[in-house]
C-alpha cells in the first residue's frame, strides 16, 4: 500500500512513445491543391477576411494553407507535391511554454494544443516560437461589422460553435475541436465510445481528394492509424524533436503535379 | 675617440611634466559652497534655446508619443509593419535598444563606484538619469507591442477572482520581474545619492520651491548617522545591482534565445547582449555629457575632457569586446552547416537590405576603432559625442537585424516576408523625443552634478611628493 | 543643577573640526552628547568619532530573504495552485526557479535597504531640527551637549581653536 504523496515533480514527465489521442494524415501525392480545405476551414472556423492589402503583406489568417513550391532550374522546373500545413498540434510544443499568461496550453485529455483567446494579450511569443509558422494574429477588427460595414451581412455566416476573434488575439487550427466535443457528447449520451469517422474535420470534409484523414491514432484499427504506418509517411521538421501529431504522405515518384 | 664624440641621447621631456594638475576636477578643489553656486546657477538658466528646444520635444512627444500611440490603440496592430513571418519588430528593437541605454548609468554610477574609479564622480547622476528615463522608454515599448495592452495587467502576479497565474515558464515573465526590478532599484540607486543635494538645494531656495525641496529631501541634514545610513545603503546598492544589470539584459536576450529560431537559439546571446548593451548605453553618455556640457551653465568645470578620455577608453574597450562576441556568433553558424542558419546568413549579407549589415559593422567596429586609440581625440568632446551618436545607429541596425530581418527567414519559405516599419517610426522618434524631453527637464528640476560626491573626491585627493615629481595620489578616507 | 544646553560649533575646515572635538572631550563632553553635522561623509577615523552604527545592512539581510521567500512562492507556489502542462516541460522546473529566485532576492535586498535607510534615519522628518544652511555649502557643524555654567570656556576654547561661530542651537524648520 502505497500513498500519494503528491510531491512536486521537476523532472520531465512527458512520455514520448505515446501516440496521442487525435491525429491526421495527409497524402500529398492525391492532393490537387484545390484548396477546398482552406475554404471549409475558414468557413467552419470564422477565420476573418483580411483584405487585398493586407493578405498581400503577409497578414493572411487561413488557419491550413496550401504551400507550393518549384525545383529545378529553368527550363527543367518541376513542381514539388502541394503541401497543406496547419498547426501539427505537437506533444512538445514550442509555442507552449513561452506564452506568458498561459494562452497556449496542452489539453491532457485530448493531447492537441489549445489557445484561450480570453485570455491572450498578443504578446505574439508563440508565433514566433511555431517552427512551421501556422499561427495567425488578428492584427486589426476584421471581424467587427462597427468597423467594417461591408461585414454586416457577412455575420450571417459565422459558425455559432466558434468563438468569433477580436483584435490583439492569436488563433490556429483547432483540429475542429467543436466537432470532436459534439462527437464525443453524441457518443457518451448513446453511451457508447467515439468511433472511427465520428469526427471529420473541415479540411477532411471538403477535400475531394480525400487527401485529409482524421481520427483517434492511439486505435490501431483507426483509418488514421493505419495509413500513418505507411512507408511514404513522414514529419514535418522531424529533426526538432516536437513530436507533431500530422503524418505527411509523399512517394519517391509521385504522379499528377508534373 | 673621446667621450665627448658620442652623442647625447635623444631626451623627450616627459609627458606628465608639462601637464598641468590642475587640468582634473580632483586636483582643482573650489570651495563647497562656490560649487554650490555654480550648479544652483546651472539649474536656475534657462535661456531662449532651452525653451525652443523644449517646445519643439513636447510637439514631438504629443504627436509621435501620445497621439501615435492613441493611433495605434485605437486600430489595431494593424497600423504597424508587424506580419507574419515578422511577429516582432521595431517595438522590440525599441524596447532592446533603451534597456541597453539604461545599463551604462549602472555601469557607470555602481561598476565605477565599485572599481573605486575616481573620475566617474562628476557624471554619474548624469548617466544613472539616463537608466531611469531610458527604461521608461523600454517599458513604453513593451506595452506598445502588445495586441491587447489593456490586459497587460495580467502579467502582474496577484491573487485574482480569475484563479490564475502568469506562466513563469515563459521568457517574458522573467523579463517582467527583471525589468521592474531594475527600474525599481535604479530609481532608488539614482534617489539616494540624490538625497543630500537636495538637501543643498533646499537650503538655497525660498518660496514654493523650499517647500518641494523640503519634501524631497525627506529632513536630511548630514548627520554621522545619516552619513553611516546613506553610505552603507549606497554601498548595498552598488554591489547588488551589478548582477541586476547583467542578468536584466541576459533575460532579455533570452526573449530571443529560448526561441527554436535560425539565427536566435545561440547560446552566446546572454553575454552578447550585456556587452552590446554597454557598447549603446556608454555611447549614448557621451552624447549626453556633451550636451550637458556644452548646453548648461558651469559644467566645464566640472566635466572635463578627462573625463571623455576615460568615457571613450571604456568605449574602445567595449567595442573590442562586442566585436568578439559578434564574431563568436558570427563565425559559429557560418562554419556549422545548419541550412537555415546559412539561408539566413545570405539574406542578411546579400539580401534586399545587404547595406544595412554593412553600416552595422562600420559602426559598431570600425568608427570606434578607428577613432578611440587616440587620447586626443577621445578628450575631444564633440568627437566623442560623435562616434556616440554613430555606435548607437550601429547598434539600434544591429537589434534590427537581430530581429525583424532575422525573423523573416525560418523553416518555412512558403512564409517568408519583407518586414516594413510604419507607425513605428513614428512612436520610436516619440521615444527618442520623450527621453530628451524628461532629461530637459530633471536638469533643471535636480541638480545633475553630485557636488558633493566631487568634494568628496577632492578631499581624497592631493599631490604628493615622490622623488622630484609631484604625482596625483587619491587616498581611501570614505 | 545645572542644566545642560545645546551648542552648535561651526568649522570651516577638517583640522579645526578634529581639534575642537577632542578639546570638547577634554573638557569633559562624551561622545554620545555630541554629533558631527557635515556637507560630506567623514568617518569616524578622521575626526576623532567612534564609528557609527548602521542597521541598514541587517534590515537589507532580511529583505534578501523575504525575496527570497517570495520568488519560490512565485514561481512554485503558483503553479501548485494552477498547475499546466505546457511545452512538454516539467511542471516544477527548476532553472526558472534559479531566475525568479534570484530577482526577488535582489529585489528583496535593495528595497529593504533602502527602507532600512528610511527606518533607521528616521526619514521622512519635517519637525524642526538642530541645523544652519552653511553645512552644506561645506562647512563643519558640531552638535554638543555641556553644562551651562560650561558655557563661557567652551566657547572660548573652541573660538581659539578656529571655530567660525559657536551658538546656541535652534531647531528651526529645514
Amino acid at each position: 500500500m502505497s500513498t500519494d504523496l503528491q510531491l512536486p515533480v521537476f523532472s520531465n514527465t512527458t512520455q514520448e512513445d505515446l501516440k496521442g489521442r487525435w491525429g491526421m494524415v495527409i497524402d500529398q501525392d492525391v492532393c490537387t491543391g484545390c484548396q477546398a480545405c482552406v475554404a471549409a476551414c475558414a468557413m467552419e472556423n470564422n477565420v476573418p477576411f483580411v483584405g487585398e492589402d493586407d493578405a498581400g503583406y503577409g497578414r493572411g489568417m487561413h488557419w491550413i494553407r496550401i504551400e507550393r513550391f518549384w525545383q529545378g532550374t529553368f527550363p527543367a522546373v518541376k513542381m514539388t507535391p502541394f503541401q497543406p500545413m496547419m498547426c501539427q498540434q505537437c506533444h512538445k510544443a514550442p509555442c507552449e511554454p513561452v506564452c506568458p499568461v498561459f494562452a497556449s496550453v496542452h489539453s491532457a485529455s485530448e493531447d492537441i494544443n489549445v489557445q484561450v483567446y480570453n485570455r491572450c494579450v498578443g504578446t505574439r511569443y508563440c508565433g514566433n516560437n511555431c517552427p512551421y509558422q501556422v499561427r495567425s494574429f488578428n492584427w486589426r477588427d476584421y471581424t467587427d461589422a462597427r468597423v467594417r460595414p461591408e461585414l454586416t451581412t457577412l455575420q450571417n455566416q459565422l459558425n455559432p460553435d466558434v468563438t468569433v476573434r477580436r483584435r490583439g488575439v492569436m488563433e490556429k487550427c483547432t483540429f475542429c475541436i467543436q466537432r470532436i466535443r459534439h462527437a464525443e457528447d453524441a457518443a457518451s449520451s448513446e453511451g457508447r465510445e467515439i468511433a472511427d469517422g465520428d469526427v471529420v474535420p473541415a479540411c477532411a470534409q471538403a477535400c475531394p481528394a480525400d487527401a485529409i484523414v482524421f481520427g483517434r491514432i492511439d486505435d490501431p484499427n483507426s483509418m488514421v492509424s493505419q495509413k500513418s504506418l505507411a512507408s511514404r509517411g513522414y514529419h514535418q521538421l522531424e529533426e526538432l524533436g516536437i513530436l507533431p501529431r500530422v503524418t505527411y504522405l509523399q512517394g519517391e515518384s509521385n504522379v499528377g503535379n508534373g | 675617440m673621446s667621450a665627448t664624440a658620442r652623442a647625447l641621447p635623444n631626451i623627450r621631456p616627459q609627458a606628465a611634466e608639462q601637464e598641468d594638475p590642475r587640468e582634473h576636477l580632483m586636483l582643482d578643489p573650489k570651495p563647497r559652497g562656490e560649487m554650490n553656486g555654480m550648479v544652483l546657477e546651472s539649474m536656475r538658466s534657462t535661456g531662449w534655446r532651452y525653451w525652443l528646444v523644449t517646445l519643439v520635444l513636447g510637439f514631438l512627444v504629443l504627436t509621435c508619443f501620445f497621439y501615435a500611440w492613441y493611433y495605434l490603440i485605437a486600430n489595431g496592430l494593424g497600423v504597424a509593419g508587424v506580419n507574419r513571418p515578422a511577429y516582432w519588430a521595431v517595438f522590440l528593437v525599441n524596447t532592446v535598444f533603451w534597456i541597453g541605454i539604461s545599463h551604462a548609468g549602472t555601469f557607470i554610477s555602481a561598476i565605477l563606484r565599485v572599481m573605486k574609479i575616481e573620475g566617474r564622480r562628476p557624471f554619474t547622476r548624469a548617466a544613472e538619469l539616463m537608466t531611469t528615463f531610458g527604461l521608461v522608454q523600454a517599458v513604453s515599448s513593451v506595452f506598445m507591442h502588445l495586441g491587447r495592452v489593456w490586459l497587460a495587467y495580467w502579467l502582474i502576479p496577484y491573487p485574482n477572482e480569475r484563479g490564475l497565474w502568469p506562466d513563469f515558464h515563459s521568457p517574458l515573465m522573467w523579463d517582467f520581474l527583471a525589468i521592474n526590478t531594475y527600474l525599481l532599484c535604479s530609481t532608488m540607486y539614482l534617489f539616494l545619492p540624490l538625497i543630500p543635494d537636495l538637501a543643498m538645494v533646499r537650503d538655497h531656495k525660498t518660496g514654493w520651491q523650499k517647500v518641494a525641496y523640503r519634501i524631497l529631501s525627506l529632513g536630511f541634514r548630514g548627520t554621522e548617522g545619516e552619513w553611516k545610513n546613506l553610505h552603507t545603503a549606497m554601498n548595498i546598492f552598488a554591489f547588488a545591482i551589478i548582477p541586476v544589470m547583467f542578468s536584466v539584459h541576459t533575460i532579455v536576450s533570452w526573449d530571443f534565445a529560448m526561441a527554436m529560431r535560425p539565427g536566435w537559439s545561440s547560446s552566446v546571446f546572454g553575454p552578447y547582449f550585456v556587452i552590446g548593451a554597454l557598447h549603446s548605453g556608454m555611447a549614448a553618455v557621451a552624447i549626453v555629457l556633451f550636451l550637458v556640457r556644452s548646453t548648461m551653465k558651469n559644467m566645464k568645470y566640472f566635466i572635463r575632457p578627462e573625463h571623455f578620455n576615460l568615457l571613450g577608453k571604456l568605449m574602445l574597450m567595449v567595442s573590442m569586446a562586442w566585436a568578439y562576441f559578434y564574431f563568436n556568433d558570427y563565425l559559429v553558424p557560418w562554419y556549422g552547416g545548419d541550412k537555415w542558419e546559412q539561408i539566413l546568413r545570405l539574406f542578411i549579407e546579400k539580401g534586399p537590405i545587404w547595406w544595412l549589415w554593412y553600416v552595422l559593422l562600420i559602426c559598431n567596429i570600425v568608427v570606434p576603432w578607428l577613432i578611440l586609440w587616440n587620447r586626443k581625440w577621445r578628450s575631444t568632446p564633440w568627437l566623442l559625442a560623435l562616434t556616440g551618436v554613430v555606435i548607437n545607429i550601429g547598434m539600434w541596425i544591429e537589434r534590427y537585424v537581430i530581429i525583424p530581418e532575422t525573423l523573416t527567414i525560418n523553416r518555412m519559405p512558403f512564409t517568408w516576408r519583407i518586414y516594413i516599419p510604419r507607425v513605428e517610426i513614428f512612436l520610436t522618434i516619440g521615444t527618442v523625443s520623450l527621453f530628451l524631453l524628461l532629461y530637459m527637464m530633471a536638469s533643471r528640476l535636480i541638480p545633475l552634478i553630485p557636488v558633493w560626491e566631487v568634494q568628496e573626491g577632492q578631499e581624497a585627493h592631493m599631490l604628493r611628493k615622490v622623488g622630484k615629481a609631484e604625482i596625483p595620489a587619491v587616498s581611501e578616507i570614505g | 543643577m545645572p542644566e545642560s544646553i545645546t551648542l552648535l560649533a561651526l568649522f570651516e575646515d577638517i583640522d579645526p573640526a578634529a581639534n575642537g572635538i577632542q578639546k570638547l572631550r577634554s573638557m569633559g563632553v562624551t561622545d554620545d552628547q555630541m554629533n558631527v553635522i557635515s556637507g560630506i561623509p567623514m568617518p569616524g577615523r578622521v575626526l576623532g568619532r567612534p564609528n557609527a552604527i548602521t542597521n541598514v545592512s541587517r534590515i537589507a539581510l532580511v529583505g534578501a530573504g523575504l525575496g527570497m521567500l517570495s520568488g519560490v512562492a512565485l514561481i512554485y507556489g503558483t503553479i501548485y495552485l494552477y498547475p499546466l502542462y505546457v511545452g512538454g516541460q516539467p511542471l516544477y522546473p527548476v532553472p526558472m526557479g534559479w531566475i525568479v529566485t534570484f530577482e526577488m532576492t535582489m529585489l528583496g535586498l535593495m528595497v529593504f535597504a533602502f527602507l532600512g535607510l528610511f527606518v533607521d534615519s528616521g526619514f521622512p522628518s519635517y519637525t524642526p531640527k538642530d541645523y544652519v544652511p552653511e553645512i552644506s555649502d561645506g562647512k563643519i557643524a558640531v552638535l554638543f551637549k555641556c553644562d551651562s555654567n560650561q558655557e563661557r570656556p567652551v566657547v572660548d576654547a573652541l573660538t581659539k581653536l578656529g571655530a567660525e561661530s559657536v551658538k546656541p542651537a535652534e531647531a528651526r524648520q529645514l
